[in-house]
């Protein structure tokens, strides 16, 4: 166990795992089960496919990881914060430390590329120069520097989900979590998307990404979580360099 | 902190700016609730002062039994000097009572032509300590002096005073009855509307959830704007209330007006306006508060 402390002064006890979940359940008041006996973990690093068709409970396992949702029992551990003891209250601390892109872009559709993308560092204690700055270093990295002052309704659905990349990413976060990120998006844009999460995982960065298209698993093969109403059914590690060496050999 | 302060006050203006309308009836109807408050504070306030003016001008006139001898009065002035209460005691002759009604009538003094002083009674002013004006106090002199034989009657206005300060009393009772309705529909009207203008800004509350916005930086523009919303409120009913004050004597006929300028009509103290201005803040602080409990919860 280390302790290490994150820019946005949130003391964090690190655990090997990045995330842990121990026997997590999860049932609505109208007695739907979403999660069952749910038990993995996610070291640093990864990058981690959540398989499912849906219905079978991915997003409810995101919204577990980011606080939106608590479970009904079970135990929960992101970047070693125990998420599930009562009273905890430091979810914005939490989502500081976490970047979270979704399927529904959730952009503000009054403000510009560069503006959407500043205002999450504004919103975490960043003065407005800065978040600017900033927030145009990062568009340049996931390809959109020319469009930082369009209007985002100009934007097409794989630029939307670029700066909703960005977005998560402006706070270097060290964890990202991604639900369904190209489910709105055409073959063309998926890859574009892919490329994008691809790279940050070559950085270093550990990627929890759900999605109901086992095609995506094909092309980026790591490891691959499946999960089906509401229980992982198999929780396999890829190992990558092999799967890429077998690749150059072939 | 300068930052943050800027924010507050750049978020808390755009706010506003864009929910105008709702806005603006949150302040008229602010203003509508404390304008009453404030008239019925401020007719309380003068009603209060004019009781004081006369408690502190209060005096018990004791008419002496006719007939009573001359050399009688001297002692009974002693004797009554030495009562539990009195300040000074004056002796009022029939021909003092005579040139006192003289000088009242005025240029209408030929009315009391024919008349004898001496079918008016003498009498005993007396001035009271600054304890015993009051309507409590004032009858235990009254008691006192009423055992005393020479006396015929004692006049002290005892049922103006006392009805006087019923009325007060009815007033305050009235203006904090109203004043809790008042705070409960303010209450109502700013968390309504801050509801509003939080629903308007649904999705960037959203995404400020998302990347994680501390709930002070969601939450405090708009408690800023509830604590706006209630100052300008109350502002205004301050403001309008100054109108109708300084209105009232442009249309009072100048025969009343000779007579209120004996009883002065006060406006409100500035502490009394600072407390309705912090009031309304206060109001409005909480009104945004409740809005705020119910839709700001971290999701």
């Amino acid at each position: 166990m280390k302790k290490i402390e994150t820019r946005v002064s949130f003391v964090l006890i690190m655990s090997e795992a990045t995330i842990e979940m121990h026997h997590v359940f999860k049932t609505y008041p109208s007695q739907i089960s979403a999660l069952s006996d749910v038990t993995m973990e996610i070291f640093p690093g990864e990058f981690t496919f959540i398989v499912g068709p849906s219905g079978s409970g991915k997003s409810t396992l995101l919204r577990i990881l980011f606080c939106a949702e608590r479970p009904t029992s079970g135990e929960v551990l992101v970047q070693g914060v125990h998420i599930t003891q009562p009273g905890f209250k430091k979810i914005h601390q939490l989502r500081r430390a976490m970047g979270i892109v979704s399927q529904d872009f959730k952009l503000l559709r009054d403000r510009t590329v560069n503006e959407n993308v500043a205002f999450t560092l504004e919103a975490t204690g960043h003065n407005r120069k800065d978040a600017k700055e900033k927030a145009s270093e990062i568009l340049r990295r996931v390809g959109l520097e020319e469009r930082q002052e369009d209007s985002i309704l100009a934007l097409s659905a794989g630029e939307q989900q670029r700066i909703t990349i960005a977005r998560a990413l402006v706070n270097s976060p060290p964890l990202l979590l991604a639900d369904e990120p190209t489910g709105n998006l055409d073959a063309k844009m998926t890859v574009e998307v892919m490329r994008i999460f691809a790279d940050l995982h070559q950085k270093g960065m550990t990627i929890l990404f759900a999605t109901q298209y086992t095609g995506l698993i094909k092309y980026f093969p790591y490891r691959v979580i499946q999960i089906s109403n509401g229980q992982i059914v198999n929780g396999k590690k890829v190992d990558v360099s092999k799967v890429e060496e077998e690749k150059a050999g072939e | 902190m300068m930052f943050f302060l800027q924010y507050v006050m750049r978020r808390t203006f755009q706010n506003m700016k864009g929910n105008l309308f709702p806005n603006l009836i949150t302040i008229g109807i602010i203003a509508i609730s404390m304008l009453i408050f404030s008239t019925f504070t401020l007719l309380a306030f003068n009603l209060s002062n004019c009781l004081k003016i006369w408690e502190d001008k209060i005096e018990v006139i004791a008419y002496l039994k006719r007939g009573t001898p001359s050399s009688e009065v001297e002692p009974l002035l002693k004797k009554t000097r030495l009562l539990e209460g009195v300040e000074a005691v004056r002796y009022v002759s029939p021909y003092d009572a005579m040139a006192f009604m003289e000088t009242k009538l005025g240029g209408q003094k030929n009315l009391l032509e024919g008349i004898q002083p001496m079918v008016l009674p003498p009498s005993f002013e007396i001035q009271l300590k600054k304890e015993f004006r009051n309507s409590t106090r004032i009858k235990e002199v009254v008691t006192h002096l009423k055992m005393i034989p020479q006396f015929e009657e004692i006049q002290y206005g005892q049922e103006w005073v006392e009805t006087f300060s019923v009325l007060v009393h009815v007033l305050r009772l009235t203006q904090w009855i109203l004043g809790g309705l008042l705070l409960i529909a303010i209450i109502f009207i700013t968390s309504n509307t801050l509801q509003l203008t939080i629903s308007s800004r649904r999705e960037e509350i959203e995404v400020m959830h998302w990347v994680g916005a501390s709930p002070s930086f969601i939450g405090v523009p708009f408690y800023v704007e509830g604590l706006i919303q209630g100052l300008l409120g109350g502002g205004l009913a301050i403001l309008f209330l100054l109108f109708l004050h300084q209105g009232l004597f442009l249309y009072i006929p100048p025969s009343m007006q000779a007579w209120l300028a004996k009883i002065p009509v006060l406006f409100l103290p500035p502490e009394t306006i600072a407390w309705i201005l912090l009031g309304g803040m206060v109001l409005g602080f909480f009104g945004s508060f409740v809005a705020s409990m119910r839709v700001l919860k971290y999701q």
